[in-house]
């Protein structure tokens, strides 16, 4: 269960967090909705590591991972204009977490194809990743999040520099790949209609706060 | 299928409610600029203030000074008077010349654009002396259309002209380049809104393009100011009695006439003048806003006679300015070599020596300067970082902001200044190979470090954020990703640090012994020398340092490619 404790946070010398309390279970996925610039990305650096809280801890399965940098953390957050490396193929961005986690060059490509075909994209695999479609790139940025089996997945509004029906397409598909994996999702959105085909609760960031949606 | 992710033992203690720990590495990367610092401080800050010091209270044997001396000698008033005047000259023919080619290059599409862009380069790359030589052999007294020209009875030899000619033959393409970029910015949206509001092409580009691109020819007139006005190679080559600048006048004060009193007062004046212009500079700078992602004004192919003679004029501009005097030393040196008597210096052991030093010493610097730019464009990553995050707030920190101006201060300072100061504060170093190439590393690791911090400017935070996610140490990001990415711009920086150091004159005129001459003072030894046979070597020698210069910044540069295709 990944909880994030009384986490407080300022901007700009505002006030962005004031005191955020979440809990997300294994299997379980969560909305964070709000407007731009309500502190809903910060909250989930936060979470990734990537942002130290001003106040406040982050729990995983019971332990205090606070102060434990994002590489260790053992989460993957996605991000919303998917930050795959430009200077890797696809298959290369995919097995690149693997290959962090000590596992050989050789074997990690391997399950990246496996992985790739599962994902409908074995073709693409020595593409470079600007040649990929927003769809593309956004099914390679999941497939690197998820080949690396991490205990969180943390979604930065992921679709929303898709059109429209590719979105509709891609949140089911990412739903029923999340569902699978079994792990708690955090996702940030400010679509309600989105949260509400992926996320089986959402809190609304309103003044810092998180107000319940559902 | 795939292993668990490691993942560390929670760290003792609750955080619940209270502050949390600040991460270490923030500790460790602020302790990046450290050596850059230190660097700064011995080989650039101390010498400058040492030679402060010398020229606000000279030794009491010597005689004594006045501020004002400068400004009552008429001889070092003219001095100061026409240094400024040959650099507003230069300036403002820099823009009249360099705003039409630009305007060419960006919004006109025609076959060999891609090779005029890139040949605009040759110019930041040819040493000093070889350009100074270039514009010999070309306006020269014996030069391809100097010759003709005496003939005719028009002797350019001890006017301006030659110095405004070697001034532009480096400065236009920096304007160029600058207009290009500065008018690639300006947004295609907004020029259509001019035009659909019943604004005539000129009318858009004066009331929207201008306003655009202005800051940014600001910025670059500053530095053209900045080159020229601290310029030492061509003014003391091209300007002769007359039309020496200051710094030649410093260096003469100290190397001949030993008068190192008035040389110190000359040159606080010198540096009081460029700090000025690069405060100005500076000021421009922190208002350019940066760079963003824009759909451009698309290039199109030139139609009507107007764009045909713009684009015919444009390319004729480049060719007589930017051209025309490297064709000149290749081809004033190839005769000099073949049917002249330029050969013989190939072979004779000065030369010889004079091309190891080279070699080494720019080798070595470049070593050092790749080091210490890295270390500073990490360091200026470093300090935004650390500032945004104690901060909490986007605006970047003052610390961070001054240790980025850091990387510019040595092209404000001149080589003269650096040197000269050099020489007062380590007097019994003044003949150390060590000082010798720390001032060689002071010129070159500038560039590395502005390269390199602007490519990491650029670089979006969500790729290296994604890597540490991934399970990426900070030095794996670094190695994995960062490094790959700003490749490009680091090795753009080396062969800019390389040709810098290949082509070093002034500072080896300054501090180098006589065995440690280097091709750049072999060649001004033989201008300095009566007699064909010594033009002939010099005018070979010359073409030999720019088949150098521009060999390795090919060598290290590499293959030109779309550096910025980001997923």
């Amino acid at each position: 269960m990944l909880e994030l404790r009384d986490i407080s946070k300022q901007w700009d010398h505002r006030p962005l967090l004031a005191g955020v309390n979440l809990r997300a279970a294994a299997g379980e996925t969560m909305a964070l909705l709000g407007a731009s610039g309500s502190g809903k990305s910060t909250l989930l650096k936060i979470a990734a590591g990537l942002e130290a809280p001003e106040r406040g801890s982050v729990w995983f399965d019971g332990q205090d991972i606070t102060a434990l940098p994002p590489e260790r953390r053992g989460f993957a957050l996605m991000f919303q204009d998917f930050a795959l490396f430009p200077h890797l193929c696809v298959q290369d961005n995919v097995a690149f977490g693997l290959v962090e986690q000590g596992v050989r060059k050789a074997a990690a490509r391997e399950q990246a194809r496996e992985m790739l075909a599962r994902f409908g994209l074995a073709d693409h695999a020595m593409a470079r990743v600007w040649t990929l479609s927003g769809g593309e790139q956004q099914r390679v940025a999941l497939a690197r999040a998820l080949i690396t089996r991490p205990r969180a997945l943390l979604l930065d509004e992921p679709f929303s520099a898709l059109d429209t029906a590719l979105r509709g397409q891609l949140r089911d598909e990412f739903r029923d790949r999340i569902t699978d994996a079994g792990i708690c999702a955090l996702l940030v959105t400010h679509d309600e209609a989105e949260a509400r085909a992926m996320a089986q609760r959402a809190w609304a960031l309103e003044g810092g706060r998180l107000v319940p949606r559902w | 299928m795939t292993p668990l992710r490691r993942v560390a033992a929670s760290p003792q203690g609750d955080h619940a409610g209270g502050p949390a720990k600040p991460v270490p590495r923030r500790v460790l990367a602020t302790a990046l600029p450290v050596l850059p610092l230190l660097f700064l401080a011995v080989v650039l800050a101390a010498p400058v203030l040492r030679l402060l010091a010398e020229g606000l209270a000279p030794a009491q044997d010597a005689e004594p000074l006045r501020w004002l001396d400068v400004w009552q000698d008429e001889f070092l008033r003219w001095r100061v008077v026409w240094s400024f005047a040959q650099a507003a000259i230069t300036c403002v023919l820099a823009l009249l010349l360099g705003l039409p080619i630009a305007w060419v290059l960006a919004r006109l599409d025609f076959p060999g654009r891609t090779l005029a862009l890139r040949l605009l380069m040759l110019p930041f790359v040819v040493p000093t002396l070889v350009a100074a030589l270039g514009v010999l052999a070309l306006w020269g007294p014996r030069g391809l259309l100097g010759a003709p020209l005496a003939g005719a009875g028009i002797d350019l030899h001890d006017t301006p002209w030659l110095l405004l000619y070697g001034n532009l033959f480096f400065n236009l393409c920096v304007v160029v380049r600058a207009g290009v970029d500065a008018l690639e910015q300006v947004s295609a949206a907004r020029v259509a809104a001019a035009r659909s509001l019943g604004a005539t092409p000129w009318r858009a580009f004066w009331r929207v393009e201008w306003p655009a691109i202005a800051p940014w020819l600001a910025s670059a007139l500053c530095l053209v100011f900045l080159y020229c006005f601290a310029g030492f190679g061509l003014a003391l080559v091209l300007g002769g009695q007359r039309y020496a600048t200051a710094e030649v006048e410093i260096y003469t004060l100290v190397a001949h006439e030993l008068e190192l009193g008035r040389a110190s007062v000359l040159a606080v004046w010198m540096l009081a003048l460029t700090g000025t212009v690069a405060l100005a500079y500076a000021a421009i700078e922190r208002r350019l806003a940066a760079p963003g992602r824009v759909v451009p004004v698309l290039r199109q192919r030139p139609s009507g006679p107007v764009q045909w003679a713009a684009l015919c004029g444009a390319m004729a501009l480049l060719a007589v300015v930017c051209a025309a005097p490297l064709l000149a030393i290749v081809w004033q040196g190839g005769c000099a070599l073949l049917v002249g008597q330029g050969a013989a210096v190939l072979a004779e052991p000065d030369t010889l020596a004079a091309l190891w030093n080279t070699l080494r010493f720019s080798a070595t610097a470049l070593v050092c300067a790749t080091g210490l730019g890295l270390l500073h464009a990490l360091g200026v990553r470093a300090l935004d970082a650390a500032a945004q995050a104690r901060n909490a707030g986007p605006a970047p920190g003052a610390l961070a902001l001054l240790w980025r101006a850091a990387a510019f201060l040595p092209f404000v300072v001149s080589s003269v200044t650096v040197a000269f100061g050099l020489l007062l504060l380590y007097p019994q170093a003044s003949a150390s190979l060590v000082l010798l190439i720390a001032a060689y590393v002071l010129l070159a690791y500038p560039f590395v470090a502005k390269s390199l911090a602007a490519a990491l400017d650029g670089l979006p935070a969500s790729l290296a954020q994604a890597a540490a996610t991934l399970g990426a140490r900070p030095w794996r990001v670094f190695w994995r990703v960062t490094l790959p990415l700003v490749a490009p711009a680091l090795r753009r920086g080396m062969a800019f640090a390389a040709a810098t150091a290949l082509g070093e004159f002034a500072v080896t005129l300054f501090l180098a012994r006589p065995e440690w001459t280097t091709l750049s003072t072999l060649i001004y030894q033989h201008l300095g020398r009566p007699g064909q046979a010594n033009l002939d070597a010099a005018l070979v020698l010359s073409g030999l340092l720019m088949l150098l210069a521009l060999g390795a910044f090919a060598l290290i540069e590499g293959r030109p490619r779309d550096p910025h295709r980001h997923a």
